[in-house]
């Protein structure tokens, strides 16, 4: 029973890292209507800035607020530079370009930081007697305060969508572009700082994740997967889908890799793909997504 | 027309290389109904967007006595000139309320609730629906929405592209009947941009007619009414 609990709470903390980075994703597909490849490796990028910063000296939390700003300015400029001036002529070509960046920014770090993996300190305690212990399970506060974060980050961006003029904007602009141009919104600027504050969640999920995962190139490879499988399967335009899929999946990953022995850990990208593929066929729109998820 | 309150004289527009208008003078007088009528292709909507800073244009613009022909569709509305779009333009996701809010969104500082009451109270439908989906409104209420949520703005002209489109006839009378009572009550002007010539150009104080760009006759509404050229081709009345 202590191992069964200790497994879900590590499953659930996991999936609070896929639900932060399908959170970026459907914050970007709403308003853009495009899933950006580009999303995981902006947060890893911010995760090794986050590590420069540590290393000389910066106290984490900081150094954390400071990369998400970095991330913030990355995806920003990722939409103003490539994504707008490619979706006018052509938006099936954008998808193309996005890997493109996803490409991009995998070499950028590398050359930056090399190939080298390396560690990084945790915001929350995270030493070996940092745990607490419920019905005999262990639990590590550092796992549970990435499900603390992921709480904070959903209540801010409600606080963000449904309490101001900007996120009354910023759901305007999800719905109805020209409409919104016609109230007097600036649609490019909402769209640039939609795309800015995903990038600035990508790069809190990668910190979150790095020092339980080890800081490499790769950090955010499996996890954006998984967190676009999350996406998928919560409703592309829903953020409560995205938090509620993201956990879903940590749990199925916690399952699979715990219990059922014949799939194991080597199997957990098969299995995601196989509930991609269920969902796809059998609910398009997702757990929580409107029927009309394409674009019009 | 020195003392209108919309002046537009030489507007050309188009999409890329087509020109759709091809130089249109009108005016708006303060307090004064417009109808600029005319069938599909005409360039109705290519004014209203012209006129909203939505494309880019030529010719000059000027309301109150400033030039607005060059502003983004922002800078207009400011201005005091709102648009209530074809097919209504609502935000379908959004609640009535917030819908009208968003109408708002120029405004600077202060809260807009006085402005949400006036217009619960025009429109009480919109009360009893505010926490509701707009999308989930019949098209005459959505119309209603997208009239209020222009007036959110609290503009000097209003601009309506087709108003009666796909709206039932009763529904399109109680429409305009609205219409003149925000002239007869709040002292709006108007342009609208009609096919519907029978209401329109009983409401009008003035009409222009559009046909592939260009302005081809124009009057007082009952002028216009009598013409047997425009009963043939916008009433179906055959002389």
């Amino acid at each position: 029973m202590s191992l069964f609990i200790e497994r879900m709470v590590n499953g659930l903390a996991d999936g609070a890292i896929y639900s932060l980075l399908a959170l970026a994703l459907v914050v970007i597909f709403r308003s853009t209507g495009q899933l950006n490849f580009a999303q995981g490796e902006i947060g890893t990028f911010g995760a090794f800035v986050v590590s420069t910063l540590t290393l000389s000296g910066w106290p984490v939390w900081i150094s954390i607020g400071t990369a998400m700003v970095v991330g913030f300015a990355i995806s920003a400029g990722v939409e103003r530079i490539v994504v707008r001036p490619i979706e006018t002529r052509n938006p099936g070509a954008v998808i193309v370009a996005l890997i493109g960046v996803f490409l991009a920014v995998n070499q950028l770090t590398a050359m930056i930081w090399g190939v080298d993996a390396r560690g990084l300190p945790s915001v929350f305690p995270d030493d070996a007697d940092d745990f607490v212990t419920v019905f005999g399970a262990p639990l590590r506060i550092a796992r549970l305060g990435i499900l603390a974060m992921l709480a904070v980050v959903v209540f801010l961006l409600w606080l963000l969508f449904n309490k101001t003029k900007i996120g009354l904007a910023m759901r305007a602009v999800a719905n109805n572009q020209e409409s919104s141009n016609l109230v007097g919104i600036r649609v490019g600027g909402i769209l640039l700082l939609g795309w800015g504050l995903a990038g600035a969640i990508g790069v809190l999920a990668a910190a979150m994740l790095a020092p339980s995962a080890g800081l490499t190139g790769t950090l955010m490879l499996g996890p954006f997967l998984l967190a676009s499988v999350a996406a998928v399967l919560g409703g592309l335009d829903s953020p409560l889908g995205a938090v509620v899929g993201g956990l879903l999946i940590g749990v199925t990953e916690a399952v699979i890799v715990g219990y059922v022995d014949f799939l194991g850990a080597d199997m957990l990208f098969p299995v995601m793909l196989v509930i991609l593929l269920a969902v796809l066929l059998l609910r398009p729109a997702g757990l929580f997504g409107s029927e009309r998820v394409e674009r019009v | 027309m020195s003392d209108a309150l919309l002046d537009v004289t030489g507007l050309t527009a188009g999409y890329g290389p087509i020109e759709v208008l091809h130089g249109l003078d009108f005016s708006v007088a303060d307090g004064e109904i417009v109808v600029i009528l005319g069938a599909n292709g005409a360039g109705k909507t290519t004014t209203m967007r012209a006129l909203s800073g939505m494309i880019s244009r030529g010719g000059t613009i000027n309301f109150g006595g400033r030039s607005i022909g060059g502003m983004r569709p922002d800078a207009v509305l400011r201005a005091g000139v709102s648009q209530v779009p074809q097919g209504r333009g609502t935000f379908t996701d959004l609640s009535v309320e917030d819908n009208l809010l968003a109408g708002a969104y120029t405004l600077r500082g202060g809260t807009p609730g006085d402005d949400l009451d006036r217009w619960y109270g025009v429109f009480p439908r919109l009360a009893e629906r505010k926490d509701q989906k707009a999308g989930s409104l019949s098209g005459g209420e959505q119309q209603m929405l997208a009239i209020a949520r222009a007036m959110m703005n609290r503009p000097k002209l209003l601009l309506c592209d087709e108003p009666s489109l796909g709206l039932a006839p009763i529904i399109t009378q109680e429409l305009f009947q609205v219409l003149g009572d925000l002239r007869d009550e709040m002292g709006m002007s108007l342009l609208i941009v009609e096919q519907n010539a029978g209401l329109s150009l009983q409401l009008a104080d003035r009409a222009y007619v559009l046909e592939t760009g260009d302005i081809v006759a124009t009057g007082t509404g009952d002028e216009l009414l009598a013409d047997d050229t425009i009963k043939e081709a916008y009433l179906g009345v055959v002389s």
